[in-house]
């Protein structure tokens, strides 16, 4: 927001501050100068403004904040009452509120004879050095009072407003009735309901409620007669009008944040002596001030010791009298280091006695505080998902997995595959940015596969990538999220010049799983045969430990590896807080004296008899000495029927207490071997 | 001499004692030093003797039957009875010299030969190793970690929240009140499904919501940090992205100073960003903190300023305050007994500023080649 160093001077008696020491102090208290164009009195300032502090958004409010950081004298300029004629006002307009909650106050005049001109050239002069264009008198004197002071105006042209019952043109502060219409000065014809609060004559709308005037009933080269409106209007009610026709004018921008509701009167008065100089005419006799709502100042109370133990440091007391007397502050002392502090009608933002703490603390500056560390605080608790998920990324990146980052949205057509990867529906976003932004995800795999779609543009196709990341979903109309560790795998593994590398597979996939469980110290998953939609039949699984599907993985689905502009992608995904983390060891025993041994046996056996059948047929009804049984390699092909293929598999064992006899080791093993015969279209190599 | 001798690595079979075998004992020295100097000389483009070398003069000078010192030795019988001591005696010297110098000469060959076969296996180790898969971090979990790192060590616990959060938890809970203007400055993400008002569901813009619940389920004192992803509506470019990361902290206590504020902002400056670091606070608003803080860091890259500090030598970095008495209120803690503060930051632009990274959607295009390299 821009302000003329020589109209902030005006409230400033005596010499024009110095531009860089304003900027310095006002960024100081609070009111950051991002930047000044021109020097003396033409010098600009740029400053943020805090939605906080509307009371700044003047020249006459900034002033006062510059004087009290600068540490000068603020002096207010008087704005006398204009000369009247003899008309009285009320004899010529009706204001009448019918919302005293959203409009505490309206304050008219009204101007006769008037013959409109341009602005003065000070006027003028002003208004382009804040990057505004001259319009008219009317308009512009309008815009100079809200530069001014803050307070927004309008001007009706009286003639167009319809008369009420008593033959006056009426003025009613009213919500608007459905279906009503109105044009705005912008020339939009807009469709109203009791949403808004309107200006209305005796039969319509003419304006929206501290928004913006009608076009029919504003003011033009031909306009003799005039009225002013100076009104305080509720920030809401403004608001909520300016949003539903998604309007931002300098007037909504100050009613929004909060008005001045003690101004009216005054610029009232400043506008209507501004507007007659340029444009002649009578002023008739009183303000038409429709008072509904008294809103009584604030009287908030602040004690000293509360400001001095809140600080962490002592700011006498006079100081703190004299900071708040010189921001207008009503200062009154009740008790002893006691002072009862009446608010100034602008300061809609001080309610309390921290605000009070603030305006003493800003002043005297932050820079003044000590830095000091709170008492020793011993802490007891963390949040221990958080942990496991930082658990679950060491694991990965140490398994060779690089860590990726992903938006949480993707686009409702990437998602979709995937919506059974969690219970529940995909939220929505109903105001996105556009795809693929739209649709939170239901699993962070849908990220990896971006992440791989731009690595494998640009030529890197060799991919181990991970990401620890929430999945998102809504069931029955509440959000869950869930824990998840995402892996994907692209490419060829193994890359070097001694041996031939080979595409990542299903194997590398269920490997990162079964990596990660063993990193926390779980039992490994089962992993379960299951159809899954987004993933290749016969090359996926469900993980499943403790009887729970935790997770999936698997190779991508030919369709989506080719939606993606992927070759085979292996992708998995696991929730992170259901993998079943045990206890650290607690009674760890000595590991065997005793080496084992190891035995193979080679089956030959259908190839759609899974591994597990094999295991557990060795596992049940062996001697507890067995450790492992492992999987050595399997062949097909050349000896080996079609539709079968040769697994051989290493059996080992082992006791805590003793070294193990080849005659037993070889009886465990015959007897694994006739166990495995069992299995139908089973044959073992070396048993008949 | 005849060139009837040992071959290298040799067919080695003895050798017959050659016609004109030394009938005495000098004789035979004078042989002996002259074959191993020929031998040497044949075997040296080898290298030397190897094994097989040694073991030819074995059998042919010490060899049981034909062996030349076994020969001289059987000679001990034609020779002369007065001279048959001085004979046998000189004969058994000559054979313990040959059986030092050969048994030296085999130490000698083995070490050779072992030294050939691992020359045999020797690789060109300039060529590139077989490396295992070597995994990454991502920069934004390395340097939230050194954030938490800095906090733990003035005893903060962490804590988290959901993302899909309430109307309430994000804002009217935080003082931001409905139709406020505050809520302007933040674009916020609104989600389908949810109920109206303070049950309207959004993606949380702030991690303040963990503040709130914290302090609802927790009683002070009060130390945590919330680490966690947060969303506004922006458009992606070079410096905004519609998610990004966010460090808050919450502390509330019975005494907590707005000077306290001040302090763990520079302990947590210098601990994280060097000892020689400062903290400059100036007044702004956030409606959950009264008063409200930006706090800027002074430029740890340079004396008098540059690119990154944008020539002020100060790097805005976070925002901060006291904990507003309605927040406090809001939570069930009692304002009049509890004050607090609180701090935020944003973990994205921390490190790009750390990392000197150019552009922020480098951070979440997971493009390998940005990604693979330690960041701590
Ligand atoms: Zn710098």
């Amino acid at each position: 927001m821009k302000f003329r160093l020589e109209w902030l001077g005006q409230y400033l008696p005596g010499e024009l501050p110095d531009l860089a020491t304003v900027r310095r102090r006002l960024t100081d208290v609070g009111f950051i100068v991002e930047g000044t164009e021109g020097e003396g009195g033409d010098a600009v300032l740029d400053v943020e403004l805090t939605a906080n502090r509307p009371d700044g958004m003047n020249h006459r409010g900034l002033a006062r904040e510059a004087a009290c950081a600068l540490g000068r004298e603020f002096r207010d300029v008087a704005a006398p009452a204009p000369a009247e004629g003899p008309v009285a006002a009320a004899s010529l307009a009706t204001v009448t509120i019918e919302e005293p909650a959203l409009c505490s106050r309206y304050s008219a005049r009204v101007v006769e004879g008037v013959r409109v001109r341009e602005a003065s050239a000070a006027v003028q002069g002003r208004l382009q050095a804040l990057g505004m264009n001259p319009i008219s008198s009317p308009v512009d004197a309008t815009n100079h009072v809200l530069w001014d002071l803050g307070q927004p105006l309008h001007a009706f042209d009286l003639d167009t407003l319809s008369k009420g019952a008593d033959g006056l043109p009426a003025i009613v502060v009213r919500r608007a009735r459905a279906g009503e219409t109105l044009v705005t000065l912008d020339g939009v014809e807009r469709t109203l309901s009791p949403e808004h609060l309107v200006i209305a004559d005796a039969e319509r709308p003419v304006a929206l409620a501290g928004v913006m005037g009608g076009l029919h009933t504003a003011i033009t080269p031909s306009t003799t007669r005039v009225l002013l409106e100076s009104a305080h209007f509720s920030a809401t009610a403004v608001r909520k009008t300016a949003r539903l026709h998604g309007m931002h004018t300098d007037a909504s921008h100050r009613f929004e944040r909060g008005t001045d509701p003690a101004t009216t009167v005054e610029g009232l008065n400043r506008v209507t002596a501004l507007l007659v100089a340029d444009c002649g005419g009578t002023v008739a006799r009183g303000v038409i001030d429709t008072l509904a709502r008294e809103i009584p100042p604030k009287v908030v109370k602040l004690r000293h010791a509360r400001l001095v133990s809140f600080l962490g440091m002592d700011v006498p007391f006079a100081r703190c009298v004299e900071i708040l007397t010189a921001l207008a502050f009503g200062v009154a002392e009740v008790e002893p280091g006691v002072l009862s502090v009446t608010v100034p009608s602008w300061r809609i933002d001080v309610d309390q006695e921290c605000d009070l703490i603030e305006e003493v603390i800003r002043v005297v500056g932050y820079g003044a505080l000590p830095e000091a560390l709170p008492p020793p605080f011993n802490p007891t608790w963390s949040e221990p998902i958080l942990a496991r998920e930082d658990r679950a990324r060491d694991l990965l990146a140490a398994a060779g997995f690089v860590e990726a980052c992903s938006y949480s949205f993707v686009s409702a057509d990437e998602n979709a595959p995937f919506v059974s990867a969690v219970e529940g529906s995909a939220p929505v976003i109903s105001n996105a940015l556009g795809e693929p932004f739209t649709t939170m995800r239901s699993t962070p795999v849908i990220g990896l596969l971006r992440a791989a779609r731009h690595n494998v543009r640009r030529g890197l196709s060799d991919l181990a990538l991970f990401e620890v990341g929430r999945s998102y979903a809504l069931v029955a109309g509440h959000p869950v999220e869930s824990r998840r560790a995402a892996v994907l795998l692209h490419g060829r593994r193994g890359t070097h010049w001694a041996a031939e590398s080979r595409p990542a597979d299903f194997y590398d996939g269920s490997g990162a799983v079964a990596a990660l469980f063993a990193g926390f110290g779980a039992a490994s998953p089962e992993l379960r045969p299951a159809t899954i939609p987004f993933l290749a039949p016969g090359r996926s699984a469900e993980v499943v430990a403790d009887g729970v599907v935790v997770g999936w993985v698997g190779v991508l689905s030919g369709a989506l590896a080719t939606a993606w502009d992927l070759g085979e992608a292996v992708v998995a995904d696991v929730d992170v807080a259901a993998i079943p983390v045990p206890p650290p060891p607690s009674n760890v025993e000595m590991p065997s004296r005793f080496p084992g041994s190891d035995v193979d046996l080679t089956v030959t056996h259908p190839l759609t008899m899974a591994w597990k059948t094999l295991e557990s047929a060795v596992r049940n009804g062996a001697p507890a000495e067995l450790l492992r049984v492992d999987a050595k390699y399997l062949w097909r092909g050349a000896g080996v029927a079609d539709g079968f293929v040769k697994t051989t598999l290493t059996v080992a064992f082992g006791s805590q207490e003793r070294s193990l006899g080849r005659d037993e080791i070889n009886r465990w093993r015959d007897e694994a071997a006739r166990r495995l015969l069992l299995v139908p279209d089973t044959a073992v190599d070396g048993i008949a | 001499m005849s060139g009837n001798r040992p071959e290298a690595g040799g067919s080695g079979g003895p050798q017959a004692a050659s016609p004109g075998s030394p009938v005495s004992v000098e004789e035979a020295r004078g042989l002996f030093a002259a074959e191993l100097t020929e031998s040497e000389a044949a075997a040296s483009p080898r290298g030397g003797f190897l094994p097989a070398d040694v073991a030819a003069l074995k059998v042919r000078w010490l060899g049981k039957k034909q062996g030349v010192v076994t020969a001289l030795l059987a000679r001990l019988k034609e020779v002369p009875k007065e001279e048959k001591s001085a004979f046998g005696a000189g004969v058994n010297a000559l054979k313990q010299e040959v059986e030092a110098r050969l048994d030296a000469l085999e130490a000698e060959a083995l070490a050779r030969a072992a030294a050939l076969a691992e020359a045999a296996k020797a690789v060109d180790v300039t060529l590139p190793p077989r490396v295992p898969p070597v995994g990454r971090l991502h920069p934004l979990t390395v340097v939230r970690r050194r954030i938490e790192a800095s906090f733990r060590g003035l005893g903060y616990e962490i804590a988290d929240g959901p993302e899909i959060e309430t109307d309430w938890y994000n804002f009217e809970s935080l003082n931001f009140p409905p139709d406020h203007p505050a809520r302007d400055a933040v674009d916020t993400f609104f989600v389908e499904g949810g109920g109206t008002g303070r049950d309207a569901l959004l993606l949380r813009t702030h991690t303040s919501p963990v503040q709130m619940r914290t302090m609802e389920s927790r009683k002070p004192p009060i130390r945590v940090l919330c680490p966690g992803r947060v969303y506004r509506k922006d458009d992606i470019d070079p410096r905004h992205s519609p998610v990004f990361h966010q460090m808050e902290g919450l502390v509330v206590d019975e005494g907590i100073t707005f000077a306290h504020l001040r302090g763990t902002l520079a302990a947590f400056a210098k601990s994280f960003f060097g000892g020689r670091a400062e903290v400059r606070l100036a007044p702004t608003f956030f409606p959950f903190v009264e008063p409200g803080v930006d706090c800027a860091v002074s430029c740890a890259f340079c004396e008098k300023g540059c690119r990154i500090c944008s020539f002020s030598g100060w790097i805005e970095i976070m925002g901060a305050g006291m904990v507003h008495p309605n927040v406090l209120a809001a939570a069930g803690i009692d304002p009049e007994r509890y004050t607090g503060f609180a701090f935020g930051m944003g973990i994205d632009r921390i490190t790009m500023l750390l990392h000197g990274i150019p552009d922020l959607r480098l951070l979440f295009e997971n493009d390998v080649r940005f990604l693979d390299r330690t960041w701590s």
